[in-house]
């Protein structure tokens, strides 16, 4: 489970065979304890949505709060940065949701 | 004299002829179809010569001559037996080509008034006046009529080179003679046809291609016979209309490669036709903006000669034609800043535009980010191409089509991508780029029947498109008025090419579709994406000096000992299995190694480029001569052999004379 808020959003795409997709960023914060201390955390995600999950993610606007699960994967077979590919979206009300 | 056996040509594989003894025969019946018994059925062949004795003993009885049907003259069995011994092709396979399929199996058309081409009714067309080089090329001609004689006519395009044609066919038919006019491609010939035919309506012009009726065909064919025919039109086939008055051979765009064959046969029309016209002493014209180079070759060393048309007739100046160096620059959809804006320019002013991609499909391949799978057909050595029009990859070698997968067969991945760009994509990006422009894509999906391909050709005319993409399917022999700019996007690929054939055919392609822009009033103008600004073959393009790019490539082919400076043959085998292949041909390179004359040299056998098509898996050896006779006398004595030669069932061979493609 990811959460955070979006930060970026493409244009909805289509896979070849009609599959929608859609590619978003997601900037995260939270507190986290680290070896029994407290802390601030920050990160950005790369994050694509396929299929129904695409489509329900198109309504969302920068800024939204966003709870996401699913998987990572590598971005391609030459960047193996990952990318979080998402299963379920649960849209939060407000800011600052982070987990 | 009365003789009692006959010699039949019949359309089969074997390279002899068939005896059968006969009743009654006469020297008038050489040239007519006959009913023969052969194994359990029947045939029907064509009788090639009588005789006295037989090496064969037990000859059957031949049925009857089919004397409703008009025998083939002496030149026209001539030209076939030519055709037979100089490609190594069974006399009888070369005939069953030649003729229209209705006399090869005996029948004459139904008996309908031959129709001629329709002409409408209209006022006797206003001739243009001729540029002083037009007048110049046709007096030329004109003073070889009645003797063998061959000329290149090397015009620019839209120079006026129909015009010559047109008036060397009007001092033909002007001496009672017969013209043969042979064309690329069919999708030219409506257009020509109407052409010619509204310049000549007095006289009866047929033409001949594989894309008519066969009845049509067959009369067509009779009329030329019987000699009723003034005009003969046509593709590479119509080099085989008997023509008893022939007076005058036209080969338009000589250069192009559909005039050679690539199955059965491996004939090249060009090179038939000259022989034809050395055989009936005419003369020849081949024409082109971009000869082949083996033309261009032989007006430089004297056996042709040369005309030339260095002017446009109806428009003043030449497209300018500039590169556009792309290495610096984030290319849009594949199209530069340049590009895109000179398109603007020309949508504002509402003139027509070309962007030029030799692609079709949407994409060359579909392939997996994640894994690295790519779509390949199962039967070819090539990669299916996405075609997303409408949902099919389809291989562009054997007609392979599956629906495009939903995810990635190798490892289930959704999201798979169409890699590069065909002509679809680019028509895509253009129609989102100009949202108010008409866009028009043509190619050979969306012209799939001749009728489509006139509809779309309509549509260009009426001006009811503003950007048209497409592939060579525009770069010949059309003209629009109204197109002002041709954009050529990815060329570059052909320079690297591993054929060495491949920077001539890009060339005359690039010079053909730039010529398509600026023909009538309005100034043209070609742009040419490239990362290699700086090549000569660029540099000779925007400079239009196509002798000097000729000249450098006759240089290269020259240091390396490459056509037209050898004669070449290749034997290719093709079986389910390379190793069936290749071993067959290692039998016969020793069987010629054997035979093998001083000049003559044989390579080693190779898998083919395209190794595999239609999951026959190929393989060639290359034999080559700078003695075209030594080359060809080594050739009888090896094919001969490998008649005799042992192979797999599945094997298949063929001989390929002056082979285009390796």
């Amino acid at each position: 489970m990811f959460g955070g808020s979006l930060l970026e959003l493409a244009a909805l795409r289509y896979t070849p065979a009609g599959i929608p997709a859609l590619n978003f960023r997601i900037a995260h914060a939270s507190e986290q304890v680290e070896a029994g201390v407290k802390r601030q955390v920050e990160c950005e995600m790369a994050c694509v949505a396929m299929g129904q999950m695409a489509q329900l993610l198109a309504a969302a606007r920068p800024g939204d709060a966003l709870r996401l699960t699913g998987f990572l994967s590598a971005k391609s077979l030459k960047s193996r940065t990952p990318v979080l590919h998402v299963n379920a979206i649960e849209f939060l009300e407000g800011m600052n949701h982070g987990i | 004299m009365n003789f009692r056996i006959l010699r039949v040509a019949l359309d089969v594989p074997l390279p002899r002829l068939f005896d059968y003894t006969v009743d009654a025969v006469t020297q008038e019946d050489v040239g007519r179809c006959i009913r023969v018994p052969f194994g359990n059925g029947e045939k029907i062949g064509v009788i090639v010569a009588l005789a006295d004795t037989s090496e064969h003993a037990k000859l059957k009885q031949a049925g009857e001559i089919l004397r409703a049907l008009p025998a083939l003259p002496a030149d026209w069995l001539a030209l076939t037996e030519f055709c037979s011994r100089y490609y190594q092709h069974p006399l009888g396979e070369v005939m069953a080509l030649a003729l229209p399929p209705q006399l090869r199996r005996g029948k004459l058309p139904a008996v309908r008034k031959a129709k001629p081409i329709q002409v409408i009714e209209q006022a006797a067309p206003q001739l243009p006046e001729l540029l002083p080089e037009q007048a110049s090329a046709v007096a030329a001609v004109a003073a070889d009529f009645g003797r063998y004689a061959a000329f290149l006519l090397h015009g620019v395009t839209g120079s006026g080179k129909t015009e010559v044609y047109l008036r060397l066919i009007e001092q033909t038919l002007a001496q009672g003679r017969q013209a043969l006019m042979l064309v690329p491609e069919i999708a030219l010939t409506p257009q020509l046809e109407s052409r010619v035919a509204a310049r000549f309506p007095n006289a009866l012009v047929f033409s001949a291609h594989s894309g008519m009726t066969e009845g049509a065909r067959s009369r067509g064919f009779i009329a030329a016979l019987d000699g009723r025919a003034d005009i003969v039109l046509g593709t590479r086939l119509a080099v085989f209309s008997p023509l008893p008055r022939l007076g005058l051979i036209v080969v338009d765009e000589e250069h192009d490669a559909s005039f050679k064959q690539q199955e059965g046969l491996r004939y090249s029309a060009r090179d038939v036709a000259v022989w034809r016209a050395h055989q009936c002493a005419v003369p020849i014209v081949l024409g082109s903006a971009t000869p082949s180079l083996e033309t261009f070759f032989h007006a430089g060393s004297g056996r042709y000669r040369l005309l030339e048309l260095s002017r446009r007739a109806v428009a003043l100046e030449m497209p300018t034609v500039r590169c556009i160096d792309t290495r610096r620059e984030k290319l849009q959809d594949g199209m530069s800043s340049a590009l895109l804006a000179a398109l603007e320019v020309r949508l504002a002013r509402s003139e027509q535009s070309l962007v030029f991609l030799n692609r079709r499909g949407y994409a060359p391949v579909l392939a997996c980010p994640a894994c690295g799978w790519v779509s390949r057909c199962s039967r070819c050595a090539a990669n299916l191409v996405v075609h997303l029009a409408d949902r099919r990859l389809r291989c562009h070698h054997c007609g392979l089509e599956e629906i495009i997968p939903k995810h990635c067969p190798g490892c289930g991945n959704l999201d798979i991508h169409p890699f590069g760009r065909g002509t679809q994509r680019l028509e895509e990006a253009l129609a989102a780029r100009f949202p108010n422009a008409r866009i028009l894509r043509v190619d050979r999906d969306s012209a799939s029947t001749p009728k489509k391909w006139q509809a779309l050709l309509e549509t260009i005319h009426e001006g009811r498109a503003d950007i048209l993409v497409g592939t060579q399917m525009l770069a010949k022999g059309h003209d629009f008025p109204r197109l002002t700019l041709v954009g050529v996007v990815g060329a570059d690929a052909a320079l690297f090419a591993a054929d060495f054939r491949a920077p001539e055919r890009l060339f005359s392609q690039l010079m053909q579709v730039g010529g398509r822009s600026g023909r009538a009033a309005l100034p043209g103008e070609v742009l040419i994406q490239t990362e290699y600004p700086t090549h000569p073959l660029y540099q000779a393009l925007e400079a239009h000096d196509y002798p000097r790019f000729a000249n450098s490539q006759l240089g290269e082919r020259r240091a390396a000992g490459f056509p037209p400076f050898v004669f070449q043959v290749l034997l290719r085998a093709e079986a389910r299995q390379l190793d069936d292949a290749l071993a067959f041909l290692k039998v016969a390179a020793a069987t010629a190694r054997e035979l093998l004359p001083e000049g003559v040299s044989l390579y080693d056998p190779v898998p083919m480029r395209l190794y595999r098509v239609m999951a026959l898996e190929r393989a060639q050896l290359l034999a080559e001569s700078m003695s075209r006779p030594a080359l060809q006398a080594f050739l009888a004595r090896w094919v001969s052999r490998l008649y005799l030669q042992k192979a797999p069932r599945d094997l298949r061979w063929h001989i390929d004379v002056d082979p285009l493609e390796f």
